[in-house]
């Protein structure tokens, strides 16, 4: 933009640089991505958007998340997000923290149970500030024995709180029920005696093992061209290993089908989750499954479990079901809760309806109204440049095109009520549901009860 | 739908640009010929816009004896029109590939629908139906009474923290509606009924008791007319003139202890009344940069001296909520490190407070916290719903327009002595009587032989 010419002799040494569109003659893209190669070969994924000072990167480490953590040291990859900015290289934990807030930049690191992630945000006059921070805390981090420390103690009162929120118990022993056998059972914030036995040696490890050029995505939205993209991305992730070592962890299909496992507490209302196996984005079938799970309870507000459940009766302030999707496992969820007495009621409606969508075909307009629904609100999904560049992150990790989100409407048109019925017969179990009670659940006989809290103590 | 803000949590300090007298969001406003006040907020990044009616009442505006009132009318702003029956303006919305939802707060109620820009219209048009049309059906009242109990089951029967949260605001706020939960107390939801409800909405529900506030790929030139048409002819409605009434005096302190079977980590918090932006601009500008300098971050004052340094608390939050019609509030919440009382982490806190009394803020610590407010102003224009939020709540407490446009410039005058003012006047420890606070100590159940041992 600024220097042509410049531009041209950058694109010449080292760029390569893919819009996605096959005729240059600019069709109407949804959403207008470049892919971006560094001279190191790492690739990003960039929206240009001049009109805000703004950069905003998210990135991910494939499968560096807390499913790896080892069984002892539950809580490892959380710990290391919470540290790695906690200072770095001759940067003690203050000064780093005190040059990220003065020059109003956000650096944070999350980990999911797949993936370690990131995300840079800073304003266009701030960035070789920001971009040198997070160089720094991806490749020398200090895991300086007081940082470490402080955010163990932070973690496990962390962990302490959450024992008061009944929906994080229900999660706690869902996990452990519908994952029992895998790393996915394991609670990635960490127990109260895995957190204390990590050192700043384990983290280092970590970061040095799991963190590579090889399992890296990257997705960059805001102020920023695709000549400056590039090198920065050797700048910030250049030094990274080009190989990473991850666990080797086996796919998994939801345990416990048929079983009703409840925890007892003192509390009014009942907390219910329940899972079965699902599907992922990769499956043939996923748009027509996304617009069943839509009409079943995915909407909210006018699906059937909320009109069941909510509006016709007024049991619950909520009912929703939702697509849980993990690299290493695929189910649908369904959560709600409803006053003690009432529990029974809400489980006999759900199982009802999840019987009803599979027996009876959707009516034309429930399925308009998904179909219009799901193809109509993707522009909401644009509205800032973390957004963005969270979609962009999310469609790489899932390894799909840089195109997808040009084509996604077409496969969402050519659902129909025939298909989604078959899809429905083809994946809803309600024999086979996952069901977890956390309150004084009456009018519904448990098949099993828990009075310890797995991975917690 | 329909969820809660119990307080202003956007608050409207995220605004402003760099240089001086620099509109921040360049808004546009104009106003209907019954009253109605427009608000246009320019950002072409999507072809989509949010469109927001916000309602000048909230709790604050409720009868004695029911509270709860102002949200359960927002429920059933879903339940029913003459062209939209029960459930169905959700639905619509949907089907245009949109989203919709609304909140109720202490002192305003607001809808609002995300959606494509060519279906704006069609939104305002039901936005405009339920302004004066709810219909009230006997049935849907009753049922959805319910559902409103089962969110206060959820919200706060659920959950300790919440519970002892409204019990922290009742203590601060006695004799005042904020001392109010806004989804209303336990025993007197029963009492709502179709009668009341619909009196308070016939009586709060008006074009000139609202703001339309629309944030996107609009222009107030192409907004006008539509506005003018469709809002604009809805007849005015006399609204009463809004009062509460406020606290007395308090001289004894304010303490409150929990120990609750479902505690495990022991939390101490602590609650100011303090002024809002409404009732003292120049005080709320230097709550707001002390706030900034006290908890920005992980290197400011609180988290640096009770967390990194003293090892007191694992984890240590302070936020001002300076909009508010009434009174504003200064939020304290501390985890207490392992084997650290509440009394000893309660003691390095106040020992923080009264250093920041005696000897004030240094010019380093105002400069950086200016330029952190500032940078703020930048980022909330990366947001579509993000600055109607910010104009909807400053508007409803009382702002003007150029209080929210020129935010930075003020927040630049603020003097290193004004914060140490206010400092001492709100926040010491050792001045209790002049502005009460409430200090609260959630904990973990007592262990029986101690009990006894009592």
């Amino acid at each position: 933009m600024k220097n042509t010419h410049r531009a041209v002799l950058y694109a010449f040494v080292m760029l390569v640089f893919v819009t996605g569109c096959k005729d240059s003659v600019a069709k109407d893209r949804f959403l207008d991505i470049q892919e971006v190669k560094s001279k190191s070969g790492i690739t990003a994924w960039l929206v240009e958007d001049h009109s805000l000072p703004i950069i905003a990167i998210r990135f991910a480490f494939r499968g560096a998340g807390a499913a790896g953590d080892p069984p002892d040291k539950q809580g490892l990859a959380q710990l290391a997000s919470n540290t790695m900015d906690e200072g770095a290289a001759d940067i003690d934990s203050q000064t780093f923290q005190k040059t990220l807030t003065d020059n109003s930049i956000t650096l944070s690191f999350g980990s999911g149970r797949d993936n370690f992630s990131g995300t840079l945000r800073t304003l266009t006059r701030t960035k070789d500030t920001a971009f040198n921070l997070l160089q720094l805390a991806l490749t020398k981090p200090r895991f300086d024995a007081e940082a470490v420390g402080r955010m163990k103690a932070s973690n496990i009162t962390r962990l302490r709180s959450s024992l008061t929120n009944p929906q994080w118990i229900a999660a706690r022993i869902m996990n452990d029920v519908a994952f029992a056998g895998h790393p996915y059972a394991q609670n990635s914030g960490g127990t109260l005696t895995s957190l204390p036995t990590i050192t700043p040696e384990d983290l280092r490890h970590f970061a040095t093992t799991r963190l590579g050029r090889d399992n890296l995505v990257v997705a960059v939205t805001g102020d920023i061209d695709a000549k400056e993209l590039s090198t920065m991305i050797d700048v910030v992730f250049g030094a990274l290993p080009e190989k990473s070592s991850v666990a080797d962890v086996a796919d998994i299909s939801i345990q416990g089908g048929g079983q009703t496992v409840f925890f007892e507490k003192d509390i009014p209302q009942t907390i219910i989750k329940i899972m079965q196996p699902g599907i992922g984005r990769d499956n043939p079938d996923y748009h027509t499954y996304q617009a069943m799970n839509f009409i079943l309870g995915g909407s909210g507000f006018g699906s059937r479990l909320m009109e069941e459940v909510r509006e016709k009766r007024g049991l619950s302030y909520g009912i929703y079901s939702g697509l849980y999707l993990l690299d290493h496992l695929k189910a649908l969820s369904i959560s709600t809760s409803t006053e003690n007495k009432s529990a029974g009621d809400v489980l006999g409606l759900t199982r009802q309806e999840i019987e009803k969508i599979m027996k009876e075909p959707v009516s034309d307009t429930e399925l308009t109204d998904a179909k219009s629904y799901l193809i109509g609100s993707m522009p909401l999904s644009l509205t800032s440049s973390g957004k963005i560049s969270g979609l962009m992150l999310s469609l790489q990790l899932d390894r799909l095109p840089i195109d997808y989100l040009d084509t996604v409407d077409q496969k969402i048109s050519a659902v129909t009520v025939s298909k989604v019925q078959n899809i429905a017969q083809k994946y809803l179990q309600p024999d086979n549901l996952t069901t977890v009670l956390v309150g004084k659940p009456e009018g519904t006989t448990p098949t099993k009860t828990v009075d310890t809290l797995p991975n917690v103590e | 739908m329909r969820f809660i803000l119990t307080f202003v949590t956007l608050c409207f300090l995220l605004v402003a640009p760099a240089q001086a007298q620099e509109k921040t969001f360049n808004a546009e406003t104009f106003a209907l010929a019954n009253g109605m006040q427009v608000v246009v907020i320019p950002n072409h990044r999507a072809p989509i816009v949010t469109h927001m009616v916000w309602y000048r009442t909230g709790a604050i505006d409720e009868p004695p004896g029911q509270s709860g009132i102002a949200h359960f009318v927002e429920h059933l702003m879903f339940k029913g029109t003459n062209n939209f029956p029960p459930g169905a303006f959700s639905k619509r919305v949907s089907a245009m590939g949109g989203d919709d939802n609304a909140f109720t707060s202490q002192d305003y109620t607001a809808y609002f629908e995300s959606v494509a820009v060519s279906r704006l219209a069609d939104v305002m048009a039901m936005e405009a139906e339920r302004m004066t049309g709810l219909l009230f059906p006997p049935d849907e009242v009753l049922s959805e009474r319910k559902v409103v109990i089962e969110e206060r089951r959820q919200r706060t029967e659920n959950d300790p923290r919440a519970y002892f949260y409204e019990q922290m605001r009742s203590a601060l706020f006695v004799n005042h509606p904020y001392g109010n939960p806004v989804v209303g107390w336990f025993q007197e939801l029963d009492s709502l009924n179709r009668a009341n409800v619909k009196h308070f909405y016939e009586t709060h529900y008006a074009p000139n008791n609202a703001i339309l506030i629309v944030s996107g790929d609009i222009t107030a030139k192409k907004l006008k007319p539509l506005a003018d048409k469709i809002y604009g002819v809805i007849p005015q409605r006399a609204v009463p003139e809004r009062t509460w009434t406020d606290v007395p005096p308090l001289l004894a302190e304010g303490r409150l202890v929990l120990h609750h079977p479902s505690v495990r980590q022991p939390v101490v918090s602590r609650l100011y009344r303090v002024p809002s932006y409404g009732m003292n601009k120049d005080e709320s500008l230097a709550l707001q940069v002390l706030e900034s300098i006290l908890d920005g971050g992980a290197a400011t004052r609180l988290y640096k001296t009770l967390v990194v340094e003293q090892k007191m608390a694992s984890n240590v939050s302070l936020s001002y909520h300076a909009g508010a019609l009434s009174w504003g509030t200064v939020n304290v919440s501390m985890t207490p490190s392992d084997d650290v009382a509440p009394e000893d982490l309660e003691w390095a806190y106040d020992s923080v407070l009264r250093v920041l009394v005696r000897d004030g803020v240094t010019d380093d610590e105002v400069r950086a916290a200016k330029n952190r407010m500032k940078d703020q102003a930048i980022f909330a224009r990366d947001s579509v719903m993000g600055p109607a939020m910010i104009f909807g709540q400053a508007l409803l407490s009382g702002e003007t327009i150029d209080d929210i446009e020129f935010w930075p410039n003020n927040i630049e005058k603020v003097t290193a002595q004004q914060i140490q003012d206010v400092a001492r006047k709100y926040l010491n420890p050792d001045d209790y009587g002049r502005m009460p606070y409430v200090t609260g100590y959630l904990l973990p159940p007592q262990p029986e032989t101690e009990a006894l041992a009592e």
